[in-house]
């Protein structure tokens, strides 16, 4: 009893046919009470009516044709609803009517009577007063109303008790459904707290509110476990980017402790040893900035940025370091152009597509830095004419540790494009690329409000943006 | 120099002030929050080194009440969060200069100096000379040897804070900062290339090189006085 106690299914289902019980009752107690008032103004209506017309009689035909009249009426009297007569003197004593009771009040009462055949009874009386102070009573046997009070009662008490058991049973069976409902859901929570991680709530194909309850737990779960995987993912990522510089550290630290090496060479190994461990280093600075990023939580320092002035400037501060490298740096920049944002990210981010333009290229290469207008967005872009990425390749150079193979030699931790990405997102906008033909195209579309976000930018149909990675 | 270091950190602590006294600057260790507030408010200190993560009390909280009782010493926060919004915060609070964990001591020393130099009401000097070069902050010219010298407008600004900084060390990370106003490590060098740019238009007609490139550090007017 305790498992249906405690059981808020039960619990809803028993309130629910109590509820229902109550108000049945309380229908069934106005009904009775209704029809038991409508049925003794009847019946008081009914003597109003005989009586008077006894009273015509007597006016018209005096005692003789009273007294024909009544005996008339009593020898023909229906069953149902049952009259009964009788006249007084003003004694008190009963000339005529078989009535047997005793001299009555004027007015409508409830009166004693004795019955030939049940013995004492009661009944609804009318005395009227006649001339010479005589006085004529009709009754109506109240059995005929209490008879169909008691059908009325017996009736509906029946239909009570088995709606109350009905609701019983229904709410047994309902409350064990719900039960039965939750408990799978609940069964399969457990199964993955136990460790079976691909376990995914029951569904059925009624789409019902507990499928789609478990629908929106399994895309929860499906979520959980994407980022779960991701977080492996990065987590042995890091440890293998960790471990190659790690070793080379370990060893070199290793042999000019041990070896008989010079004092130049053990300096050398010191500073080389400092230039890796501050590589390492900055491995960790750029993760963190990436979780820091994707936490949303800048969002709150968002100032307005003059990113005309910004990618103007970060060009210029680019182009001799570009120049010095063998390619050339050119830019295409509209004036007075505003976003609400973070400077020193999008700083960054522009930053990061110009170092990629330049790193993943061949001496020679032409980029182009561009900033236009798109109304309630901007687009910055950052092209090379250099060897390109294949299309298929876009979505997977914004991952995390994702470097491709022919960049694989290269400095760099595969954390670029994902910074981007995020800046991107974090100010309501996207990474995308575009085929330059030859070349890339990287291009970051942000709105110049933040609330202009939810209107997308009218791209061109090349560009496509990839899956943001690796967070959602 | 008297540093005031309040750090709980003992390693930390010890490789910092082990390194100030090398450079023979007089260094007072606090390791709490609440020391280090004593401290600062009851003896003159011409630089605070604070950490900003200390028991008690921590370093923002120390700031705070430091700059509420008007105690305008220079204070470099030294954190090991590097997140934006805590420097935002830091800065908020009243720190003039802002260290992430872990730094080179080099970087360290550089920004002590810098901090030291700019004093606690900063300066408002017009003109900028060192040697032969001389700077006017309000026309915004350069002049060598009384010729001028075309400087571009970033060119201008990485030579003022050079010169500002005259005869000490200004480390990259310390250019980026305050030249671009970045606090992120682009990979490309372009405060080199600047550098390098702004040194061969100073340097025209093989006059003697006035910038020295101190490796692994960064860059400093070379003594004034001298030539």
């Amino acid at each position: 009893m305790t498992r249906v106690r405690n059981s808020a299914a039960y619990r809803i289902a028993f309130a629910y046919s109590a509820a229902i019980a109550i108000g049945i009752a309380l229908l069934g107690t106005i009904i009775y009470w209704a029809m038991h008032i409508a049925f003794t103004r009847q019946l008081d209506a009914m003597i109003t009516d005989e009586a008077q017309a006894l009273v015509i009689e007597y006016r018209g035909g005096g005692e003789a044709e009273l007294r024909d009249a009544i005996a008339q009426r009593e020898r023909l009297r229906q069953r149902g609803a049952q009259l009964y007569y009788a006249v007084f003197e003003p004694n008190g004593d009963r000339i005529f009517g078989s009535l047997n009771t005793a001299f009555p009040k004027i007015g409508m009462h409830d009166i004693p009577f004795t019955d030939p055949v049940e013995g004492p009874d009661e009944a609804r009386g009318l005395a009227v007063g006649l001339p010479d102070h005589r006085r004529l009573l009709v009754a109506a046997d109240r059995e005929w109303v209490e008879q169909i009070d008691r059908t009325v009662l017996v009736t509906f008490a029946a239909g009570f008790l088995a709606f109350v058991g009905i609701g019983i049973v229904g709410a047994l069976l309902l409350g064990g459904y719900l039960r039965q409902r939750l408990q799978a859901i609940g069964g399969a929570a457990e199964a993955i707290i136990g460790g079976e991680i691909r376990r995914r709530m029951p569904t059925s194909a009624r789409d019902d509110e507990f499928d789609q309850l478990a629908g929106v737990l399994n895309a929860m779960l499906e979520e959980i476990e994407r980022l779960l995987e991701n977080l492996r993912q990065v987590t042995s990522d890091v440890a293998h980017d960790l471990r190659t510089p790690l070793t080379r550290l370990r060893n070199a630290l290793e042999e000019s402790a041990h070896g008989s090496v010079s004092a130049d060479v053990r300096e050398k190994v010191i500073v080389d040893a400092i230039a890796r461990v501050d590589e390492i280093l900055s491995l960790f600075a750029a993760i963190l900035r990436i979780s820091e990023v994707e936490s949303g939580k800048i969002r709150r320092l968002f100032t307005p940025v003059e990113l005309s002035a910004l990618v103007t400037d970060l060009a210029e501060s680019y182009a001799p370091a570009v120049r010095e490298a063998g390619r050339s740096l050119a830019w295409s920049i509209e004036s007075g152009l505003v976003v609400t944002g973070d400077r020193e990210l999008i700083a960054q981010a522009v930053t990061n597509l110009l170092e990629n333009a330049q790193r993943h290229t061949p001496p020679g290469t032409e980029i182009q830095v561009s900033l236009s207008d798109l109304g309630t967005w901007v687009r910055i872009a950052v092209a090379d004419n250099g060897p390109g990425v294949p299309s298929s390749d876009w979505d997977l150079i914004v991952r995390r540790f994702v470097r491709l193979e022919n960049s694989r030699t290269q400095e760099g931790h595969g954390l670029g494009l994902n910074l981007v990405s995020a800046v991107a997102q974090l100010h309501r906008g996207h990474l995308g690329f575009a085929d330059n033909a030859p070349g890339l195209v990287a291009i970051i579309e942000l709105p110049k409000e933040q609330h202009a976000a939810f209107q997308l930018p009218q791209s061109d149909d090349h560009l496509r943006v990839p899956m943001p990675a690796p967070q959602g | 120099m008297r540093i005031l270091l309040a750090e709980d950190d003992n390693e930390m602590a010890e490789f910092v002030e082990r390194g100030l006294h090398e450079l023979g600057h007089n260094v007072v260790r606090a390791s709490s929050g609440t020391d280090a507030l004593h401290l600062a408010t009851t003896e003159p200190f011409d630089v605070a080194l604070v950490d900003r993560m200390m028991p008690e009390m921590d370093g923002i909280a120390v700031l705070r009440r430091l700059r509420a009782a008007k105690i305008e010493m220079p204070v470099l926060l030294l954190t090991a969060l590097g997140r934006i919004e805590d420097r935002v915060e830091g800065l908020e609070a009243g720190a003039d200069d802002y260290l992430v964990k872990p730094f080179a001591f080099s970087e360290l020393a550089a920004r002590i100096n810098a901090l030291a130099r700019r004093g606690p009401l900063g300066t408002s000097a017009t003109r900028l000379d060192c040697g032969p070069l001389s700077m006017d902050l309000l026309r915004r010219e350069v002049r060598r040897d009384g010729e001028l010298i075309l400087l571009q407008p970033r060119e201008f600004r990485l030579l003022e804070e050079l010169l500002r900084n005259a005869e000490r060390a200004v480390t990259r990370t310390m250019l980026l900062e305050r030249v671009w106003g970045f606090h992120f490590d682009p990979q490309t060098n372009i405060v080199e290339t600047h550098i390098s740019r702004m040194r061969a238009k100073l340097n025209e007609g093989d006059k003697p090189d006035l910038i020295e490139t101190i490796r692994g550090v960064g860059y400093r007017m070379r003594l004034c006085d001298e030539s």
